[in-house]
């Protein structure tokens, strides 16, 4: 992975456009990890079985991981945590509504269809990422797509066994029909002009109706195969992408920021004094 | 002790961005070197263990050493977690690298490149934590920058033979 002309450089020589197209993208990929986490956490102790709940929290943990190390990214341009995470508004957040919407009670179908419409798109996107010509995006690609590997064998594992039972069926089916316009919201731009511009400056190798594309060329006969008839549905409004967002949000949004607002927080603690600091 | 901003910290151990003070790790965009860029280390010359490094940097390495990974009895550089150590020792201008800004005559700065064995990896401000402390307090050793690094991805194949050997006996299948 040498570096090639067409780079961007270190985030200190990126000019204002390159800094703009840079940071809308990171926050694409970080929202959408983080977000899903917090939902993923939410079967915690309540999936249908000890293997499945200890899969799904480390897929959660998983998904925290990826955040913080596109997070770390804009944390380059002087972002701290409690910027990014703790104190951004709710209506600056840019992750798709797939990642928001609450799962239907109880139904781990949701989870698990939910789970493989992410990974897929997750997969494709970085796939366009592997030669972005921004290297410190570029060079944390192997090591998250390395972990995703296992996210897709769990999700298509359970999809084949729940299909094989016609309760399990109609509970996916169910859950495909709700679940599908947010998952079109995945590829959705969160300003056009600026989308455009991540092409352009090839941060990223395939344009979001290419990745939208071979999303749906990947997701639909797999789906079918198993049984189920993929929704004619148009993209969920709003799609989250633009700040936009359902209800679900704020609600979710309160509940993470609860305690860092009752503790009347305003950086977010370290568990460890910087050892720099604790000798000075 | 005072950070290089010319190359990157880890962004966890000071998230500030304090607008009061430049030099702050974390500040908006600062300067970056071009020596952190481009520079990823091909897989086959990992893990770095400091075979054959001499004086300071040998102290360096043997710090490194006395660090454990915290849930198996295994150092960070058996496990391979140190991808590259560079030890400035500016004044004398004897192992000058890479474009590095001097540490002057005081002491030497120490930068180095480590990875996690895993992204999610919940010991992360402990583990550099303890990286940091344990250079920091090698005799001669002013300055550590400690940079969080990710290509090439961590693999088993990192693990030194010296630390194979420690995860057989704690148990563990290995090769």
């Amino acid at each position: 992975m040498a570096t090639t002309d067409a780079d961007l450089g270190s985030p200190g020589d990126l000019d204002e456009g390159e800094r703009e197209a840079v940071e809308h993208l990171l926050y694409r990929l970080a929202d959408d990890e983080f977000v899903l986490a917090e939902r993923y956490t939410e079967w915690q102790v309540r999936a249908p079985t000890l293997e499945s709940d200890l899969s799904l929290s480390n897929i959660a943990q998983d998904e925290l991981g990826h955040a913080r190390l596109w997070y770390d990214l804009l944390e380059d341009f002087g972002y701290s945590e409690s910027d990014l995470v703790w104190e951004r508004p709710p209506g600056e957040w840019r992750h798709a509504t797939l990642s928001e919407v609450p799962f239907a009670e109880g139904d781990w179908a949701d989870a698990v269809l939910r789970s493989y419409l992410y990974d897929v798109a997750e997969g494709i996107r970085l796939s366009a990422l592997e030669e972005s010509s921004y290297a410190r995006i570029r060079d944390r690609v192997p090591k998250i797509r390395g972990e995703e590997g296992f996210h897709r064998d769990h999700a298509e594992g359970w999809l084949e066994r729940l299909a094989t039972d016609s309760g399990g069926l109609d509970r996916l089916q169910s859950a495909l029909d709700r679940l599908f316009p947010h998952a079109l919201a995945l590829f959705a731009p969160t300003d056009p002009e600026i989308e455009d511009r991540i092409d352009d400056l090839g941060l990223r190798t395939a344009s979001l109706s290419e990745m939208r594309g071979e999303w749906r060329s990947e997701v639909e006969p797999f789906l079918s195969e198993l049984g189920l008839t993929v929704p004619d549905a148009d993209r969920h409004t709003p799609h989250g992408r633009g700040g936009d967002h359902t209800g679900d949000w704020d609600d979710l949004h309160d509940d993470f920021t609860h305690t860092y607002r009752e503790l009347g927080r305003t950086e977010a603690r370290r568990i460890m004094v910087d050892p720099d600091e604790a000798e000075s | 002790m005072s950070y290089d901003p010319s190359v990157e910290a880890d962004p966890d151990l000071d998230p500030a961005g304090d607008p009061e003070n430049p030099n702050a790790v974390g500040s908006a965009a600062c300067s970056y070197t071009e020596y952190e860029y481009g520079s990823i280390p091909d897989a086959a010359d990992l893990p770095a263990t400091g075979e054959g490094s001499e004086g300071l940097a040998a102290d360096v390495w043997n710090a490194l050493y006395g660090v454990d990974d915290p849930e198996m009895p295994i150092s960070v550089v058996d496990l391979g977690l140190i991808y590259r150590v560079d030890v400035d020792e500016g004044g004398d201008g004897s192992e000058a690298g890479d474009g590095m800004i001097g540490a002057g005559d005081e002491g030497a700065s120490v930068t180095i490149d480590m990875t996690l064995t895993y992204s999610g990896c919940p010991a992360r401000d402990m583990l550099t934590g303890e990286v940091e402390e344990a250079v920091a307090s090698v005799e001669g050793v002013e300055d550590v920058t400690l940079r969080l690094v990710w290509s090439p991805e961590w693999s088993l194949d990192m693990v030194t033979e010296a630390g194979k050997e420690r995860l057989r006996e704690f148990g563990l299948s290995v090769e």
